[in-house]
């Protein structure tokens, strides 16, 4: 076998031949003797030898390492210009070398795609554009199996929608209630700073039930839910792809779409105004503590300029918001669930991009909402 | 075969939590043979994989390598003789966040620092002896079930191991590629001395590769020998194994193996 390609072909053999140079090789290649040898052979390539022929026959064992050894030496020849024979290669250790024939003749290297900043922009917008036309198909198919196939008799999963509500309804009515209390505290400690300073602390109480119906309970709350049930979807759906659950729903002719993810609307759709409106009475509730303890206002003196401040309308603008929060998080965890590649560390890339673009998302709504209410309506 | 054994089993009872699934198996491992346990399905044969190559600890009985008692071992020990050993595992077992060629780099690097032009070599001399030249650089999810195992065998050989233990090795591969492991398999134990331990229960494979067969049944070694002593014997269980036999009702077999 002649592992190295010619590379001096248009000389003269008898000229190649003159120059050929023989290097015995050790009875063994370990680490040192295997740098020796590629030594040697870079050396002889380096002092013009065109050809040179590895004396094998001194080899009492090789191992693959030994052979990667061999390989190298063979590659550092070729590179400096010289072809090399393998000669005198003796029982197992020419059957080994056959056996790596195929490494000794070098598999050639990959393709590289090259692709340049249009090519990389380009392909990043056809790919945005796919995902959006798939997000939107996954939507209108969600609508479809959740507000109109189950009055076509075609069905709804009870039991699923039963325990979608516990899980993102009422086991997070804990954490929710907690962190828009302490929202509550804060804003009503900041606010009332800066009231003292013009003597109208009751407004605090006005300020806090405002801020909360409008805006600060449902933005907590659209994100603990986002980072608690969102990252939940994803993560589900994305376990179920990668180990082809999916595929077996699917396989069974039933309706993913049914099956899966039209109780997780219909339950966050459910749970998430609940969610809001437990948030917005316990940040009002931190805002009379602050208000009792510290500014000394009674009861009373508070619920009045509470009930004074509150209107229907900034009511409505947090139910509203709540509602698009809550197909923001269901969707995107739905969609960025079922479009996972790359098996179990797909997974983690799936979760991690839901609740990312869930939380963008939410904050880009918010501002359009408000922007909306604020000048519109 | 009167050389001194370089894995012994003796009495492992082994088994997860309260259920026991193997009852007082021994058995020797000879350097250079290709040892295969067969068995049913759920006979204990990936327990006794297991524990013989630490994953498991055993509930009482000795496992010795050269002598040494892997039981008693501590970490650092166990992790020594590990080095010697490379386990392929049923469906490959690959590192799915790195590629191909790092994953059977991963033990090259993790044990002895290789010098990385000599490592992408010897990484290129793995994959060509799978069949599987040039898939360096894929992500393991971009392999069918069978490149996915032979990447497992790379890897599994990728130290120069002394004993390879496989689980199912040809399970799941099409005939042409399973003889081609069984060959290579042969290959390795013929050229660099390796003692191949595997666990299947492949008829085909069996007979191509077996120097030595193991039966498994219900937790117990019920038949040694070569494949001409599995022609001569009258162990029932044996027979119908190698013949290809079904249990007369599957719920008959069902009643036999409940726990109680």
């Amino acid at each position: 076998m002649s592992p190295a390609h010619p590379t001096d072909m248009d000389q003269k053999p008898e000229a190649a031949e003159s120059r050929r140079t023989v290097i015995a090789v050790p009875d063994a290649l370990s680490d040192t003797g295997g740098a020796r040898l590629l030594e040697e052979v870079a050396g002889a390539a380096a002092s013009g030898s065109r050809a040179i022929t590895l004396d094998l026959a001194g080899l009492k064992r090789l191992d693959s390492r030994g052979g990667a050894w061999l390989i190298r030496a063979v590659r550092a020849a070729s590179a400096g210009g010289a072809r090399v024979d393998l000669a005198g290669a003796r029982g197992e250790t020419a059957e080994v070398i056959d056996l790596l024939a195929t490494s000794f003749a070098g598999s050639p290297p990959p393709p590289q795609r090259s692709t340049g900043f249009l090519d990389a922009f380009g392909n990043k917008a056809f790919a945005s554009w796919a995902e959006l036309g798939d997000a939107w198909r996954l939507t209108v198919d969600a609508v479809y199996w959740s507000f109109i196939a189950p009055f076509e008799g075609k069905g709804l999963r009870w039991k699923a929608l039963v325990t979608e509500l516990n899980d993102t309804g009422m086991r997070a009515i804990g954490i929710v209630s907690l962190l828009n209390f302490l929202l509550g505290l804060v804003i009503a400690m900041l606010s009332a700073a800066q009231a003292s300073t013009f003597g109208v602390q009751i407004y605090v109480a006005s300020l806090v039930v405002i801020g909360f119906a409008k805006e600060l309970a449902v933005i907590m709350t659209g994100i603990v839910v986002s980072a608690r049930t969102g990252s939940a979807i994803a993560a589900e759906l994305a376990t179920m792809k990668v180990y082809e659950e999916i595929d077996a729903l699917k396989g069974m002719g039933l309706s993913v779409t049914k099956f899966l993810i039209a109780p997780k609307v219909l339950a966050i759709l459910i749970s998430m105004p609940i969610l809001t409106a437990i948030g917005f009475v316990m940040g009002v509730a931190g805002g009379f503590v602050l208000n009792a303890m510290s500014l000394g206002f009674t009861f009373e003196s508070w619920w009045n300029q509470t009930l004074q401040a509150a209107t229907i309308r900034d009511l409505m603008q947090g139910g509203v918001k709540s509602v698009c929060f809550a197909v923001i998080i269901v969707m995107v965890g739905c969609h960025n669930g079922l479009r996972v590649t790359g098996g179990v560390r797909g997974v983690g890339m799936a979760t991690t991009r839901a609740v990312v673009t869930d939380i963008f998302l939410i904050i880009v709504a918010d501002l359009f909402f408000t922007t909306i209410f604020y000048y519109f309506l | 075969m009167e050389k001194k054994p370089i894995v012994e089993v003796r009495d492992l009872v082994a088994g997860y939590g309260d259920t026991l699934v193997l009852d007082r198996v021994s058995l020797d491992v000879y350097e250079g043979e290709i040892i295969v346990v067969i068995g049913g399905s759920g006979c204990g044969k990936s327990t006794l994989l297991k524990n013989m190559v630490g994953l498991l600890r055993p509930v009482s009985g000795a496992i010795r390598y050269w002598g040494k008692e892997i039981t008693f071992m501590d970490e650092d020990e166990l992790a020594r003789l590990l080095q010697q050993l490379g386990i392929a595992f049923q469906s490959g077992a690959l590192f799915n966040s790195m590629t191909v060629a790092e994953n059977i780099a991963l033990p090259m690097e993790e044990y002895g620092h290789m010098d990385p032009e000599l490592r992408d070599i010897l990484v290129g001399i793995k994959l060509d002896l799978v069949g599987l030249s040039g898939t360096g650089p894929l992500m393991p999810d971009e392999l069918s079930g069978g490149m996915k195992k032979r990447v497992g065998f790379a890897r599994a050989i990728a130290m120069d191991p002394r004993i390879v233990f496989f689980d199912e090795p040809s399970t799941s591969l099409d005939p042409i590629i399973a003889a081609g492991l069984d060959k290579l398999i042969l290959e390795m134990r013929h050229l660099l001395g390796i003692t191949v331990f595997v666990v299947t229960h492949d008829l085909g494979s069996i007979r191509m590769i077996a120097d030595r067969i193991v039966m498994l049944d219900r937790g117990r070694v019920i038949f040694t020998g070569t494949i001409a002593d599995v022609e001569k014997t009258d162990v029932p269980r044996v027979r119908q194994f190698f013949g290809r036999e079904p249990d007369k009702t599957i719920e008959a077999r069902g009643v036999e193996t409940a726990p109680g």
